[in-house]
């Protein structure tokens, strides 16, 4: 029975996803205006809401305020009230600053855990887009490039 | 008949899978209380000089010649806050025999301070970042996730790792273990 316990985290431990398996990102422009992000989330894996955040680049782009769903809500001893994401979650961007045609480097903040009892740190994800010409219909969904990490300082 | 053939086969089966069982609980022990080798070296953790809350840095060889529990743990991380205060129960009750644990938090030193006094974390717990999670990386943290935890004997040498919440049954059975075995 003492068994149990070690033998469970060691297979979880084996399963683990690193985070960009784990919380899959991509993205499409939608038209000029509009970035489509979503996050494919293993199943077993959750999102906090809180702490996703989005930035474009160039400079002169400008990213309006994410259009999150709400999540599931729980609450958390330390922090209160927080709202978890699972499954697949699509996020709508407006963008403003940006011509048509250009292309924009849209970078992804996520930090979530698995069911198994761990969690990830802060993880940067990051694709490039480009806006389509209007009339031309949506761009193709892209996945992020190889991620880079963040901590907290 | 031909159910018969299928039970037997079927027996014979569960007994290998029960051999297979009994290799890999063999297997699982070894790699957890792997004790021999030098391998096992804690020496690139205990080389580890981090801040504490403070600002202080601190010297994690400063404990060398302890039973040392290290935990990596962050705020941000739910389960990491749920098995600490099982952590503050065992430094409490082998303090005076030669245990001592080390939190290493992902995380902002108000942060830390603030769960610190809630929680009446009774050991330190230094501030790292990406430098500390990469040196867990190195020691089993594949995934570089929280909670990770090291136990190093009072040789220096890496006993357990641990990724994800430790049982806190077999947290005492290793504890227990590794203080009786004074050197």
């Amino acid at each position: 029975m003492l068994c149990a316990g070690p033998l469970a985290v060691l297979a979880a431990d084996v399963n683990l996803l690193p985070p960009e398996q784990a919380f899959r990102f991509s993205a499409r422009a939608l038209d000029a205006r509009t970035l489509e992000a979503r996050f494919a989330i293993a199943d077993g894996y959750y999102l906090y809401r809180d702490k996703l955040k989005f930035a474009v680049t160039p400079e002169a782009a400008i990213l309006g305020s994410p259009d999150l769903p709400a999540g599931k809500v729980k609450t958390d001893e330390f922090f209160g009230k927080v709202e978890t994401y699972r499954g697949t979650l699509v996020v709508k961007l407006p963008v403003s600053g940006v011509a048509a045609g250009q292309t924009v480097v849209l970078a992804a903040d996520s930090q979530g855990c698995a069911d198994v009892g761990v969690c990830y740190p802060p993880t940067r994800q990051k694709l490039t887009l480009a806006l389509p010409a209007p009339g031309s219909g949506p761009g193709t969904l892209v996945d992020a490039t190889p991620p880079k990490k963040t901590w907290f300082k | 008949m031909s159910a018969h053939i299928k039970l037997g086969r079927y027996k014979s089966t569960a007994k290998w899978a029960a051999l297979a069982g009994s290799a890999l609980l063999a297997l699982a022990a070894g790699l957890y209380f792997g004790l021999e080798g030098p391998q096992n070296s804690a020496a690139p953790l205990m080389g580890l000089t981090l801040p504490d809350v403070d600002g202080k840095d601190q010297r994690l060889d400063q404990w060398k010649g302890k039973v040392l529990v290290v935990n990596f743990w962050a705020t941000w991380c739910e389960p990491c806050r749920k098995e600490m205060p099982e952590f503050v129960k065992a430094q409490a009750r082998f303090s005076g025999k030669g245990l001592q644990f080390v939190g290493i938090a992902i995380d902002q030193p108000d942060k830390i301070r603030q769960f610190a006094r809630e929680l009446n974390l009774n050991y330190p717990s230094l501030v790292g970042g990406y430098g500390a999670l990469e040196l867990s990386k190195g020691l089993g943290n594949r995934v570089m996730a929280l909670p990770f935890t090291v136990i190093v004997n009072r040789n220096g040498e890496i006993a357990y790792t641990q990724m994800g919440p430790l049982n806190s049954v077999k947290l005492d059975l290793i504890l227990t273990e590794l203080i009786s075995n004074a050197t």
